[in-house]
């Protein structure tokens, strides 16, 4: 037998499919994890049981069979519980929660890096959940071998009759959904009797092959009530018409959820679209979608895009200022604000609440804290905070890190939390909130906190620092950030192994981010990642130093003030410069970058905000603020640390974007290595790539070098 | 989805083969439109097939039709596989094809 052709769209609704119930299988992890909490919460039963059954119904619809099938048993263990006959326990939840993973095996089978399915595992799983819920395993190998309509829990109630009608919408069949076993589902349900209706197929040259033009009148005898007609119907319910109706006495009970009128006016309604135009209904009308699903690669494109346009408008406004043209210059600033706006939008588009990326390390929590032997509740704060796409994507690797850290290293067993009055249930907290242009997501344990001491015996065994060295309490903290730096006295699965601290600090600093750690001895530690809003465009302040130019992020500048040469003397040799009575210290980006050029009689400092204070840098000029779009340097330019990236400017020149916290950070530790020679001072000898930084930030230099690598 | 064409002067047969569904079903209803404009009389036989989707019912349905329109004898060979069978009673469709009315 030769295999259908394949729709081209079938694997593209596979697809959306596929991200809808991965978004489901979230959220049933949430509220399974709730539920773990509050077991006599009937609300979150029925989301489970609306959410099993939503991938069920969905996932036959759309040839989902085996995930379908698996997902049965704990749908009917889940009505079990709605219908008060089974009571919620860690074990049904723990069980469903493994099911939930081979769920996903099974949806994300045959895509690429897709984890397998376990057969023996989902049938271990099946085979506890029918224990657990009484479901007769017979009963079960029965139906499979003769698929005669069975009648789950959800039909023991009182006998009813329903009329349904139900039209599905016209690209039901496009999606690669089967009408069918919408059909088979309802048999599930009780005695049904169903007629297809075809009066509305139009002639053989008229009809399209691919639209679907029947419309199904049901009569539905059963113990179910609407609500449980209704959930199979849950996955079109958007795109058909559909009706239900107690039939016989319209103002009956059961009818409550739809009045009466309601109902006849759909019914009536389902009548007036046929008769009016065969084969035309009112989904036929252009849809008002409220939100719509767009593939991340094209999302990326648009941004990609918008870059590049603010990078030509760059070079407008530069022509334009030189042709001195006042209708020109007008339709340049026009240009310049439209795409400013379309900027702002774009990088809109981008922005996510952090929220599922929070939510899923309920279930993180939940197991390591079974397998730890210990009592760990997880509280989220401002989960509706918004990051770059990019941003939350790689957010995922560091925060894992750090609570499987505070899980394994920081929280106490409860039986030592006892004994030192603590309760014995143990929080981690996750927090997202708004600060300037960054977000500050902050991980909090109230755990026994950091021993500094052991820390920095650690780092002196390890060679890291000296034996004298003078350490503040966050350069110790900023240590445990060093690779393969661990002060775990034993590795275990969880953590202990010093590699996932490294690759916090690595990922967050990849997302021009940083790492501040806080502690209190028997208190706990808060780990906060600080991190910018946005990956793609950000407002940047253009500086001079002899040819070359720097960018430097504008939410982080305070303000300018002028460098006179008798300032400098003032300060005996340090860079320290005195503003409104504050010691001010300072770095001269000549001298860090070992730039050859000479510097101007009156210099301007840019005072900057960092997590270490007040900085300044010492350039030759302000040149204004500018859209900067960054580019990447390239793997060449990856340690790099205190650059971030590039971005084209209007001439067509390069300007390196510089990070002002990893400068001073650079500063500092010179500092405290005893490498500065005087405060603040750059490196003693000239840094790696000075040649390349000089080279590349030159008007002179957009050549092979700097194209290369942008 | 396989199709045999079989003709015999005026008499076309039609011999379906395997699951016909919305991924034939523009290659199905070209097919019919074609047969119907050059037979006397058209078959289809769905001995060989193993599903019948509501696309393929509904191109059938509305072949009936077209013939009963134009007067070509129109009409099915054969048994029907008891799995089609079953997916047209799944259906709600039951007795097939039984055009209500001749359109």
């Amino acid at each position: 037998m030769a295999q259908p052709r394949v729709p081209s769209n079938a694997e593209q609704f596979k697809h959306s499919f596929r991200e809808e119930a991965r978004e489901i299988l979230t959220e049933l992890e949430s509220a399974l994890l709730e539920l773990n909490e509050n077991p006599s919460d009937t609300e979150l039963v029925s989301r489970i049981f609306r959410g099993l059954h939503t991938i069920k119904g969905s996932g036959a619809m759309f040839g989902f069979e085996r995930l379908a099938a698996f997902t049965h048993d704990l749908e009917t263990a889940f009505d079990e519980v709605r219908n008060g006959r089974l009571q919620i326990s860690s074990e049904l939840i723990d069980l469903t929660l493994s099911a939930l993973d081979q769920i996903r095996a099974m949806l994300e089978e045959g895509t690429d890096g897709a984890a397998p399915v376990d057969p023996a595992a989902c049938a271990a799983i099946l085979s506890s959940v029918r224990k657990l819920a009484a479901i007769d395993e017979r009963a079960v190998a029965a139906k499979k071998s003769a698929p005669a309509p069975d009648r789950p829990a959800a039909a023991a109630g009182a006998i009813e009759n329903w009329h349904i009608r139900f039209a599905p919408g016209p690209d039901l069949m496009r999606y690669g959904a089967n009408p069918s076993l919408l059909l088979r589902e309802l048999r599930q349900l009780g005695e049904l009797s169903a007629r297809a209706m075809l009066d509305s197929v139009p002639s053989l040259g008229e009809m399209d092959p691919e639209r679907c033009y029947v419309w199904w009148e049901m009569d539905l005898a059963t113990g179910a009530g609407r609500e449980a007609i209704r959930d199979v119907f849950i996955f079109v319910e958007d795109t058909c018409e559909l009706s239900i109706e107690a039939a016989g006495d319209p103002a009956s009970p059961a009818a409550e959820t739809v009045p009466p009128s309601d109902a006849e006016r759909t019914a009536r309604a389902l009548e007036e679209g046929r008769s009016a135009s065969p084969g035309r209904r009112s989904y036929d009308k252009p849809d008002h979608a409220s939100s719509l699903r767009v593939p991340a690669v094209k999302l990326d494109q648009f941004v990609d895009l918008v870059g590049e346009l603010v990078t030509v408008q760059a070079r407008l406004s530069e022509l334009a200022s030189l042709q001195n043209d006042a209708e020109v210059t007008a339709v340049s600033e026009e240009v310049e604000r439209l795409t400013s706006a379309l900027r702002e939008s774009s990088m809109n588009i981008r922005m996510m609440p952090i929220r599922s990326t929070f939510e899923k390390f309920r279930r993180l929590v939940h197991d390591l804290a079974r397998d730890l032997e210990k009592n760990v509740e997880l509280t989220i704060e401002g989960a509706d905070t918004e990051l770059d796409k990019t941003v939350i994507e790689q957010l995922g690797d560091p925060l894992m890190h750090l609570i499987r850290n505070s899980m394994d290293h920081g929280i106490e067993p409860a039986e030592v939390r006892a004994d030192s009055g603590k309760s014995p249930t143990a929080t981690i907290h996750l927090a997202a909130r708004h600060s300037g242009a960054s977000v500050l997501v902050t991980v909090t344990d109230d755990g026994r906190g950091i021993d500094s001491d052991a820390v920095r015996r650690r780092a002196v065994e390890r060679g890291l620092i000296s034996t004298e060295a003078q350490l503040t309490e966050s350069q110790i903290y900023a240590l445990l950030f060093e690779p393969g730096f661990s002060t775990a006295k034993q590795v275990t699965d969880v953590s202990g192994r010093g590699v996932g601290m490294d690759v916090v600090r690595q990922r967050v600093e990849s997302l021009r981010g940083a790492v501040e750690v806080s502690s209190q001895p028997g208190q706990g530690t808060s780990v906060t990642l600080r991190l910018p809003l946005t990956m793609a465009i950000i407002d940047g302040l253009l500086v001079g130093v002899g040819d070359a130019c720097f960018v430097l992020p504008l939410a982080s500048t305070l303000e300018c003030i002028e460098l006179t040469r008798e300032d400098i003397a003032r300060a005996n040799g340090k860079h320290i410069v005195i503003v409104r009575g504050e010691l001010v210290p300072y770095i001269r980006l000549r001298e860090h970058f070992h730039m050859r050029s000479r510097a101007p009689r009156i210099e301007q400092i840019m005072l900057v905000e960092t997590a270490e204070g007040r900085f300044g840098f010492v350039v030759d000029r302000v040149l204004g603020n500018c859209q900067t779009v960054i580019k990447s340097l390239g793997r060449f330019y990856r340690q790099v640390q205190v650059v971030s990236g590039a971005t084209i400017l209007g001439n067509g020149t390069v300007a390196l974007i510089l990070d002002p916290e990893r400068l001073i950070q650079d500063a500092v530790r010179d500092e405290a290595h005893g490498r500065g020679g005087r405060t603040l001072t750059a490196h003693g000898g000239p840094p790696e790539n000075s040649v390349e930084f000089t080279a590349l930030a030159g008007r002179g230099s957009a050549g092979p070098s700097a194209s290369a690598h942008v | 989805m396989p199709v045999t064409l079989e003709k015999k002067d005026a008499l076309t047969i039609i011999q379906l083969e395997g699951t016909i569904d919305v991924g034939g079903a523009a290659e199905l209803k070209e097919l019919l439109v074609q047969q119907l404009k050059s037979s006397a009389a058209v078959y289809v036989s769905l001995d060989a097939a193993t599903g019948l989707d509501v696309t393929a019912v509904q191109l059938l349905w509305a072949a009936a039709r077209e013939a009963q329109r134009v007067g070509v004898e129109f009409g099915f060979k054969g048994q029907t596989p008891e799995a089609v069978r079953s997916a047209l009673v799944d259906a709600g469709i039951g007795e097939f094809p039984v055009p209500a009315s001749t359109g």
